[in-house]
């Protein structure tokens, strides 16, 4: 726990009368408002940051309700016309016995999506509130969710390159539902949620608590 | 901490003026509230849109599936099922579907469900896209809402009525549904015009209905007064009018059909759900075209003493010819007590009123009182055939004029009793054996007498000794015509005269020398007897020739053509040239022409040998003149046997047999011809030199 121990000697540059530019790290005096070196906008704390979130976590949420609720796949055979939601793709995978595609089927689409609703609403929540919990792993959720949000979209490539590839006319043709649609909304809504959440809010957070 | 600076003023409180919160508030939040707005739009349109639920029970639900299973009204999905379950008590399957709210209002109580699968039948195959889809509800529906609902009872058959297609719906009744089987077309003039629904047996179970619909616009030919009739196949049938075959299309011969026509006018125009009658075949329709089977009709019995056989249930009643009824009933009953009780036979018709020529609202009573004015001025029912090979016989009113009085009775059973007069009824037996007593009667044996006669008579003409004597006798004619030409007698002729003519030569210079010029008249007297003889000879000539002239008539007569053509008269004519005196006689002339040239021949040679030569020479001149004027009468003589030769060509031509007759008969007339010619040549010779005759050259 030495970092722990030496935050207390930590400080931030706002502590400092500096601010940091975001994209390319030159510190400059807290009244300067652009960027010396890239004109980048200079802004010590993004006050709006956590409105940000929830607005997009918010509408990530929504996405997601019709993309569990529509169906995912339109699968037309020759005799046979079907159409697939996640979770029922899921159960009928287990069903047919394909656990591990069925494990990561749901995965990919349900707890991943709805992990990163729920870090999100944490990290989101603990800052507003100046949770006491512990700093480093707030640090460390949101490094997972950062790093988690792309592969969301595992599923949406899945449906992409089948009906790309499945089109053999009356025979059998796959075609993106609904659900694919609202699913790609949501993630890319959460992944959104996660970028416009302003990591340095983490730091204020802590030094108010103390 | 001391601050130098500590006397300034105190830092202010630097704080930022709250801003409010909508100030506050990022643009970010529309994106949430755009799509919260989206998603609850499209919840509830789905919500709106999501079609009302009906229930459709069916018997059993093959192929059915919930989620899958489509609805379709004229082959476009109108709805889906969405549940299966079993009523209570798991007496039928009820489907339950949501169905377009579009269409929902129009799922009133006309509305059919019936689920479509595969169909192969006679009128095709259907459903064939049900092999890899799976079946399909199909539901009809007419265009009209009315009020909805949502219970359905589905059809176990399709129904092949579109609720909404235009046309008739009539039930027809039929006693025997075997050759009515659904889908079956009905014709109208033998284009088809509608077709036959399931057929189901009436309630009562006597009867056999079947709803058929006829599409518009043919259904307005259907009125109160159309009949329908069965097409099934081909039918013979076997009536007063003899056999009629009728066969109708080959696809009504397989599937069996109904047709229906409209003869008469003025029916009234029917509802949906008319019923009509199937009658088995179209003369019968037609011949109920005109009974009206709601009319009342009169009931009246006739009791007939004799046999029934050949009427039957349905045989015409007939007044003056024209059907007024039918029998309705046959059986017997006991007439009179029983000392004296009889059995009659009790056939009652019905007659209708207004076949009677009475008013359409005539009752039967007016009948009655009709009938008994009719019968009291002499109307009779009796019995008459109607086809005598079949031997049906149907009843017939008739006035007979010098009836025995009579009315209407109503002493036995329960109608009234029209007497009955002598019955007209020809049955094949009777027929026959009337064919047979006429056949009988013909004189047949006279006929074959009259033709043994005429073979005999042939016979007798042909065995008949003049007839066969007839070739004989010619032949013998022309032998001795032939021998008379070769006779030396004859060729002897030339040589005698030449030797009278040298006697008389040597009897001149005799007389030249002796002085006895006196005695030649005497001689050329006698000479001159001689040329008369001659002559007398050459005048019996046209006689022959006037017999055979006849002969050749009357064999002419014989010719077998007109014999054959007339054979009686044939007979007749030879019978009478048989009987003709110049026939029998023919031969007899003939005998006597040859005697009389046999006569002439003894008298030439007779005149060869004169034996008183020398009182000849006396006149020796005028028996050279007598000689030159008996020449003279050669050429005629010549000119005759040529008619003789041309008219007995002819007469062998008429034989026309190249028989041995003939041929000598030809030949024979070739001689002669040849000695006329000789003579003729003679008498040229004769004439031309006169001389030669007294100086022997």
């Amino acid at each position: 726990m030495g970092s722990a121990g030496q935050s207390h000697g930590l400080i931030t540059a706002r502590d400092a009368g500096l601010v940091a530019c975001q994209q390319c790290g030159q510190v400059h005096p807290l009244h300067a408002r652009v960027c010396k070196r890239c004109e980048g906008r200079l802004q010590s704390r993004d006050t709006e940051s956590l409105q940000k979130v929830w607005a997009w976590l918010i509408a990530g949420m929504i996405a997601y309700i019709p993309a569990n609720i529509y169906p995912m796949l339109l699968t037309s055979t020759l005799v046979e016309r079907s159409e697939s939601t996640i979770i029922g793709g899921v159960v009928e995978l287990f069903e047919h016995g394909s656990w591990g595609i069925a494990a990561i089927v749901f995965a990919a689409s349900v707890m991943i999506p709805v992990g990163k609703f729920i870090a999100i609403m944490y990290l989101a929540i603990s800052v507003q509130r100046h949770s006491s919990l512990n700093r480093h792993e707030r640090h460390k959720a949101y490094e997972v969710v950062e790093f988690i949000g792309r592969w969301s979209m595992i599923d949406v490539f899945v449906v992409a390159i089948l009906s790309a590839l499945v089109q053999l006319d009356t025979i059998a043709t796959v075609n993106p539902g609904v659900a694919a649609m609202s699913f790609a909304l949501s993630v890319i809504f959460t992944m959104l949620s996660a970028q416009a959440f302003d990591s340095r809010l983490i730091w204020d957070a802590d030094r108010t608590q103390q | 901490m001391s601050d130098p600076n500590d006397t300034g003023p105190a830092p202010f409180d630097v704080r930022p003026v709250k801003r409010r919160i909508w100030q506050r508030l990022s643009l970010v939040w529309l994106v949430p509230l755009v799509a919260l707005a989206i998603s609850l739009w499209a919840a509830w349109q789905s919500y709106a849109d999501r079609g009302t639920l009906i229930t459709i029970s069916f018997e059993n639900a093959a192929g059915i599936t919930a989620g899958e299973t489509t609805i379709k009204y004229r082959d476009v999905t109108v709805g889906e099922v969405e549940d299966l379950e079993f009523s209570e008590g798991l007496t039928v399957v009820l489907v339950h579907a949501r169905i377009d709210k579009i269409v929902a209002p129009f799922l009133d109580d006309d509305a059919q469900f019936w689920v479509v699968r595969p169909d192969v039948s006679v009128r095709g195959i259907t459903g064939l896209e049900t092999v890899l889809s799976g079946v399909f509800i199909e539901g009809n529906w007419d265009t009209e809402a009315d009020v909805a609902q949502t219970q359905f009872t589905g059809l176990e058959q399709p129904n092949l009525t579109r609720a909404n297609q235009r046309g008739t719906r009539v039930v027809l009744r039929a006693d025997d549904g075997g050759s009515i089987a659904a889908g079956a077309p009905i014709l109208h003039k033998g284009i088809e015009v509608g077709y036959l629904e399931k057929p189901e047996l009436s309630f009562n179970g006597d009867q056999v209905l079947v709803s058929a619909f006829v599409e518009s616009p043919y259904d307005r030919r259907i009125t109160s007064s159309t009949r329908f009739w069965d097409t099934s196949g081909f039918s013979v049938s076997f009536g007063a009018g003899g056999v009629s075959l009728d066969v109708s299309s080959l696809a009504s011969v397989i599937e069996g059909g109904i047709a229906f026509d409209t003869v008469v006018s003025g029916g009234r125009p029917i509802d949906d759900g008319h019923r009509f009658d199937i009658f088995p075949s179209e003369q019968a329709a037609r011949e109920s075209l005109f009974t009206d089977p709601n009319a009342e009709v009169l009931e009246v019995a006739v009791l007939f003493e004799q046999s029934v056989s050949g009427l039957s249930e349905g045989a015409e009643v007939r007044f003056q010819g024209i059907r007024i009824g039918e029998v309705s009933s046959l059986n017997a009953i006991v007439v009179g007590d029983a000392a004296n009780a009889q059995v009659r036979l009790q056939a009652v018709l019905s007659i209708e009123p207004s076949r009677l020529g009475m008013a359409g609202n005539a009752t039967a009573e007016d009948a009655l009182a009709l009938l008994s004015d009719f019968v009291t001025r002499g109307l009779r029912a009796r019995m008459v055939t109607g086809n005598i090979l079949a031997g049906t016989l149907f009843v017939e009113l008739v006035e007979v004029p010098d009836a025995l009085p009579a009315i209407v009775t109503l002493t036995s059973g329960d109608f009234p009793v029209i007497p009955t007069t002598e019955s007209e009824i020809s049955d094949v037996a009777a027929t026959a054996e009337g064919l047979l007593a006429r056949i009988n009667a013909l004189p047949v044996e006279e006929l074959m007498d009259g033709a043994i006669d005429l073979m005999d008579s042939f016979e007798r003409l042909a065995n008949d000794e003049y007839t066969r004597a007839t070739p004989a006798a010619l032949v013998a004619l022309l032998d001795e015509s032939r021998a008379l030409i070769n006779s030396e007698d004859i060729q002897a002729i030339p040589g005698d005269l030449r030797n009278v003519i040298g006697d008389l030569d040597s009897l001149v210079s005799e007389a030249n020398e002796v002085g006895l010029i006196t005695d030649i008249d005497a001689a050329v007297a006698t000479a001159g007897q001689a040329a008369t003889n001659i002559e007398i000879a050459t005048r019996n000539l046209p006689q022959i020739t006037a017999d055979i002239e006849a002969l050749t008539t009357r064999a002419n007569e014989l010719e077998l053509e007109a014999l054959v053509a007339s054979a009686t008269a044939s007979l007749n004519a030879i019978d009478g040239f048989l009987g003709t005196d110049d026939a029998v006689a023919f031969p007899a002339e003939a005998n006597a022409a040859l005697a009389t040239m046999r006569a002439l021949l003894d008298e030439v040679r007779e005149g060869g040998a004169v034996a008183n030569v020398n009182a000849a020479l006396a006149s020796a001149n005028e028996a050279a003149r007598a000689v030159e004027d008996a020449v003279s009468t050669l050429p005629a003589l010549a000119a005759r046997a040529s008619e003789l030769v041309d008219q007995t060509e002819a007469v062998v031509n008429s034989y026309s047999e190249r028989s041995r007759f003939s041929a000598e008969t030809l030949a024979t007339l070739r001689d002669i011809q040849e000695a006329s010619d000789a003579i003729s040549s003679l008498a040229r010779t004769i004439e031309r030199n006169p001389n030669s005759l007294l100086i022997g050259r």
